[in-house]
């Protein structure tokens, strides 16, 4: 029985990365998976919420999930008819049907129905299990590993370089605090603020300003953990995020907390578009914050799609979108060696249909044999979001090729009905990127 | 017996004043209480005679009707009356109105107020002589009311026309006054009766008394009275439920009441806190109105960052003399400490500090002057890229651009924002400009004639490429630091003198470039709309107002809106148009209104405000005809409607067409600049938009493309 290595180096994220903080990352704590068919099961411990994400994108429907619960039992004695609600832990085998995550809380809520024999629960009675931090779970596939549940699972496992940033995106009267991870964007905090214009004697303008200001400043120390501050980047167009920073200079001579003046270094003032979260994509992707920001996975990502974009408006034929086109190229080999490239989000293997799945699964096989480049960008990033609104996929050729999309109408048709369903899927909050980024916004107004 | 003459006099003066008020006389005139009245005037006579006290018929009508019918109290009242009540009464004449107001909330209270004392001591005067029971309390309180009136009627004296504009004023002070009660209505039972004093006046009731002439707009009334700030009753007359009803059956029977109806009138208007629909016939008064007014423009001042477009306005304003050289000297002085004295001018138009401290515009501004041929409203749009957000919300409230060129700087606004600028006011529907060719003072050599021409015809080009027709461009040569050619065109004996030869001066220039209102009439007839541009305090009596160009429709004093998407409704309580106050307001107006029973939360620059019964609805998606800019691919974009500015996502790049609209590709998979396209756009929230709106589409930073919505 042999068994995969991996712990060998990451192979498909080539450029070089930076270790940091030692990171606390999901934990393998024992894996029995068969090189050749994929199956076997593995044993993981989740450290951190963001371990959650990693969960929500390896389980899929049909999977077995065994892990601790707490379910609550009602035992009813014979001879009073008498009830009694005991809630006991226990320890669930479930076959998978459903997956809920919440990227706020970092909770990943699986259902499935019981499928190990168990004193409490009766075989094929429905469950929900709550993954818990520090709680080991056990997934077996029902269909095998595939190489992307086994790419998944390494990167979750991996110990190496750990990115994590704050990131406000400002304007005028519009700030978007965000934490962004290696996987995840995950908003924490949408301040509206709404600022009356700038009028001849009077000072309300310049008043709701530092309104403004302070609402942000006080979510922003909220949200961040002042004793281990991570880097902190303030965007916006023209000056909005110098005037913030300066701000928070000022804030912090006045503070009495000590810890707010070790944050000053730690702070990158940064130009975007505007003061939406979509812009922080093109900031991230600056020179200037890549420099100083080091290297995450995210930035490289980040490239390649603008790379991606930058090709498509000069109208080169080596690059492709759409699930079909895409998929066409690959088949015919464009995708290898000599900067091909597959950029594909994560949402597509999150798909509950199987078949997309599996057909995904090939595709990415068939373009690592080709030597091409393959990126799995996570759909909570912006960058991932970007590509969503693509179809999901695009390709980077090593040669171009034309009329890729020239099709007979007949095949347009019948990826109408496809398309149709991305919709649907977009419309859980899931496609579009920073998932439960509507439930969460906090809006505070000014009176 | 002079007194008791005296008495008798003011007994008069109040029988004038229900003569002329018509509403006790009304109840009173009843069948009913006639005979009443005439079975009991006697008998009371009779009583008084025998205690030696002389009253007149109409006292004893009185005293009998506020006592309901109570022969033993209205004699105790009379004669009460007669006896002690010289030394206060003259009291009372010297009181202030001041003194009035706070008896009258005193006593709305039940606190001890003057009033309340002499009644006390009436009350124990009378405790000796009076049959009555326990129970005289309180209607000697109510009869007590009585003789109030004629304080307030001695003070105030005959000028009826004076009377509802003090009213209001001191009642302002007082957030619950009560209709002031010179006469009580009929009491069935006088405990139950005081509240009724000061229960203000049904919706029916203030219908019926305040429209008896064209008695529609009942809608308006009813709201303004849930407010209860309505101020136009008059303090003599707070007809009860019962006073009105029998007021209608008198009105049906041919009394008019016109009268008090004008009096009224005129006291709404004076009083800003009543939000009573007047019910105007806006588009027709705005019709007959259109001869008495002058031409007016709106226009937004467009170019590329440090041309001088502030600096220009700033001149423009002061030599107008719309803002005067004295504040100009201030900004002159504080901008000299600043070393940045040039940018004195621009201080006129950018008032932020920080914009100051940077010397660039950040926001539009918004000025407005009058020349004697037109009036004038200035959009001073920022030039720097960063803010062509607020130079879109600055050009969609504009009539007509003012384009601003620096004549020794042209490249550099041709690649940026003169060129963007271009774009975008042709986006937004702008057809006349006015092209400002500036800073001509500080060319080499100075005024040179072949710097302007060779900038006016590079300018030309662009903007015919860009769409604008010939006609409707005008070049003027101009110097907005110096101030030459702005207004005043310059000096014979200065090498700028070729200028005015062959050029209007910017004034000149844009008095002739006011667009036509068109089809005037059909905008206005069509529901409200109103895009809020801007959310502030309007003043202390304003808590919450809004500015905005009405883009169609009209709006009036009283209206009842909505405020898309938030949907919450506001009443109009004033309206503003070029800082003066104005009972209403039409499309093609920039105006502020000013609401209530709203709170500033529920608005947002970029809403929408709507009528009440044509409301917009929020839309997720929507498909755009574009014409493409830049390349574009389904993709975060930033889409712009005037002040609105929300991120979407283009979900679907339907199809490229062709000039007249028609297919040329199904399903493009990138859209290249120069092309017309349809997309479809979705945004994160609901976003009211309208068919025919105008929406500019931009991304990381670039106009990418502009059209209509579909």
């Amino acid at each position: 029985m042999s068994r995969l290595d991996l712990d060998s180096k990451h192979e498909f994220d080539q450029n070089v990365q930076e270790t940091r903080i030692p990171p606390a990352k999901m934990k393998l704590v024992k894996q029995e998976i068969l090189h050749k068919t994929g199956e076997g099961f593995a044993i993981m411990k989740p450290e951190e919420p963001e371990d959650m994400w990693h969960a929500y994108n390896l389980i899929r429907p049909n999977d077995l999930l065994r892990a601790s619960a707490v379910r609550k039992v009602i035992t009813e004695s014979a001879g009073s008819g008498s009830r009694s609600n005991e809630r006991v832990h226990t320890t669930l085998t479930i076959r998978v049907t459903k997956l809920d995550f919440d990227p706020q809380a970092g909770q990943l809520h699986v259902s499935g129905r019981v499928a190990e024999e168990n004193p409490i629960v009766k075989l094929g009675g429905y469950h929900t299990l709550d993954l818990e931090l520090q709680r080991n779970f056990t997934l077996e596939k029902s269909e095998g590993w595939d190489s992307v549940a086994i790419a998944t699972l390494k990167e979750a496992c991996d110990n190496d370089a750990k990115a994590q940033l704050w990131a406000v995106i400002m304007k005028e009267g519009l700030a978007n605090i965000c934490l962004v991870t290696d996987h995840q964007t995950i908003l924490r905090q949408k301040i509206e603020y709404s600022l009356p214009r700038k009028r001849a004697g009077s000072t309300d303008h310049e008043k709701s300003m530092q309104k403004f200001f302070h609402t942000t400043y006080d979510s922003l120390l909220r949200h961040i953990d002042l004793a281990n501050p991570k880097p902190l980047l303030l965007a916006s167009p023209a000056f909005t995020a110098g005037q913030f920073q300066q701000y928070i200079k000022a804030q912090a001579a006045i503070s009495t907390d000590k810890r707010v003046k070790d944050l000053l270094p730690k702070i990158t003032v940064a130009q975007s578009a505007s003061g939406h979260l979509h812009s922080l994509n093109e900031v991230l992707s600056s020179p200037a914050v890549t420099n100083k920001l080091s290297d995450t996975k995210f930035a490289r990502e980040t490239q390649l799609v603008d790379k991606f974009f930058e090709l498509m408006r000069h109208e080169d034929n080596r690059a492709w979108y759409g699930p079909r086109e895409s998929e066409k190229a690959v088949e015919q080999g464009a995708v290898g060696k000599g900067g091909g490239v597959l950029l594909i989000s994560n949402g597509l293997f999150r798909s509950q249909d199987v078949g997309v799945r599996d057909r995904w699964v090939r595709c990415v096989d068939s373009v690592r044999e080709q030597g091409g480049e393959v990126r799995v960008l996570s759909s909570m990033h912006e960058s991932g979001r970007r590509l969503e609104s693509l179809g999901g996929v695009a390709v980077i050729l090593t040669y171009p090729m034309e009329d890729l999309d020239e099709l007979g109408e007949g095949e347009v048709e019948e990826e109408q009905p496809e398309s149709e369903d991305e919709h649907e899927h977009g419309a859980n909050g899931h496609s579009h990127g920073v998932e439960g980024r509507r439930d969460h916004e906090e809006d505070i107004d000014f009176l | 017996m002079q007194r008791v003459k005296n008495v008798d006099y003011d007994e008069d003066d109040l029988y004038d004043d229900d003569e002329e008020y018509g509403e006790e006389s009304d109840d009173r005139d009843s069948e009913q209480n006639r005979s009443s009245f005439a079975e009991l005037t006697p008998v009371v006579r009779a009583e008084l005679e025998e205690a030696g006290v002389q009253a007149s018929d109409k006292a004893i009508e009185d005293a009998l009707w506020n006592s309901f019918w109570d022969v033993g109290k209205s004699v105790v009242f009379l004669k009460d009356r007669n006896a002690p009540r010289q030394t206060p009464k003259k009291q009372e004449k010297a009181k202030s109105k001041f003194d009035q107001a706070a008896e009258r909330s005193a006593k709305e209270t039940g606190g001890s107020s003057k009033l309340a004392k002499l009644a006390e001591e009436r009350r124990k005067k009378a405790a000796a002589t009076a049959a009555g029971g326990s129970s005289t309390d309180s209607e000697l309180s109510s009869l007590d009311r009585l003789t109030k009136p004629k304080d307030s009627k001695e003070n105030d004296a005959p000028s009826s026309v004076a009377e509802p504009r003090k009213y209001p004023i001191r009642k302002k002070r007082e957030p619950t006054p009560p209709p002031k009660e010179p006469t009580p209505p009929p009491p069935t039972e006088p405990e139950e009766e005081k509240p009724d004093l000061r229960a203000s006046p049904t919706a029916f009731a203030r219908t019926l008394s305040t429209h008896p002439v064209q008695g529609r707009k009942v809608t308006a009334p009813a709201l303004a009275d849930l407010l209860g700030t309505e101020q136009s009753e008059d303090p003599f007359k707070g007809p009860s439920p019962d006073d009105t009803v029998l007021k209608a059956q008198q009105r049906s029977k041919g009394r008019s009441l016109s009268k008090q109806t004008e009096a009224l009138k005129l006291d709404s208007q004076s009083t800003q806190a009543t939000i009573r629909s007047k019910g105007l016939d806006v588009p027709k008064l705005w019709a007959e109105e259109k001869a008495k007014r002058k031409p007016a423009a709106a226009f937004v001042v467009i170019g590329h960052v440090d041309h001088g477009k502030s600096t220009l306005m700033g001149r423009l304003l002061l030599d107008a003399g719309a803002v005067s050289q004295r504040d100009v000297n201030k900004y002159q002085k504080q901008a000299a400490e600043m070393n940045k004295s040039s940018f004195a001018l621009a201080w006129v138009m950018d008032t932020g500090d920080e914009e100051r401290e940077r010397g660039v515009t950040f926001d539009f501004a918004q000025h407005h002057f009058s020349t004697p041929k037109a009036d004038f409203t200035i959009l001073d749009a920022p030039g720097h890229r960063d803010f062509v957000p607020n130079m879109i919300g600055g050009a969609s409230m504009a009539d007509m651009a003012v384009l601003v060129v620096d004549a020794n700087q042209l490249e550099s606004g041709m690649k940026g924002q003169t060129k963007e600028h271009i774009l975008l006011a042709k986006a937004v529907g702008l057809k006349k400009v006015v092209v400002a060719v500036n800073k001509l003072d500080a060319a080499n050599p100075a005024w040179s004639q072949d710097l302007f021409e060779q900038v006016q015809a590079d300018v030309r080009k662009l903007l015919l490429d860009s769409a604008f027709a010939e006609q409707d461009i005008k070049f003027v040569p101009c110097s907005g630091l110096g101030g030459a050619n702005v207004v005043n065109a310059p000096k014979a004996s200065s090498p700028a003198a070729w200028v005015s030869k062959a050029h209007f001066t910017l004034l000149q220039a844009l008095e002739r470039s006011i667009p036509p209102r068109i089809a005037d009439q059909e905008v206005i007839r069509q529901p409200l709309r109103m895009q809020i541009v801007d959310v502030f305090r309007g003043g202390v009596t304003n808590p919450v107002s809004i500015a905005g160009r009405i883009s169609s429709g009209s709006v009036q004093i009283g209206d009842i809106v909505t405020v898309r998407p938030s949907g919450e409704k506001a009443t109009i309580r004033a309206i503003d148009v070029l800082d003066e106050a104005k009972d209403y307001a039409v499309a093609g107006q920039i105006c502020s209104l000013h609401l209530s029973d709203i709170e500033a939360q529920h608005l947002r620059s970029g809403d929408l405000v709507c009528s009440l019964q044509h409301p917009v609805h929020g839309r997720r998606s929507v498909v755009l005809l574009i014409d493409v800019l830049e390349p574009l691919l389904p993709q975060p974009v930033d889409v712009h409607v005037g002040r609105l500015h929300v991120p979407a996502t283009i979900s679907q790049l339907v199809e490229t067409v062709d000039g007249k609209g028609e297919q040329l590709k199904r399903r493009p998979r990138l859209l290249k600049a120069g092309q017309r396209a349809r997309i479809k756009v979705s945004f994160e929230g609901s976003v009211p938009l309208v068919v025919g709106e105008r929406v500019i589409v931009r991304t990381a930073g670039v106009t990418a493309a502009h059209g209509t919505v579909e």
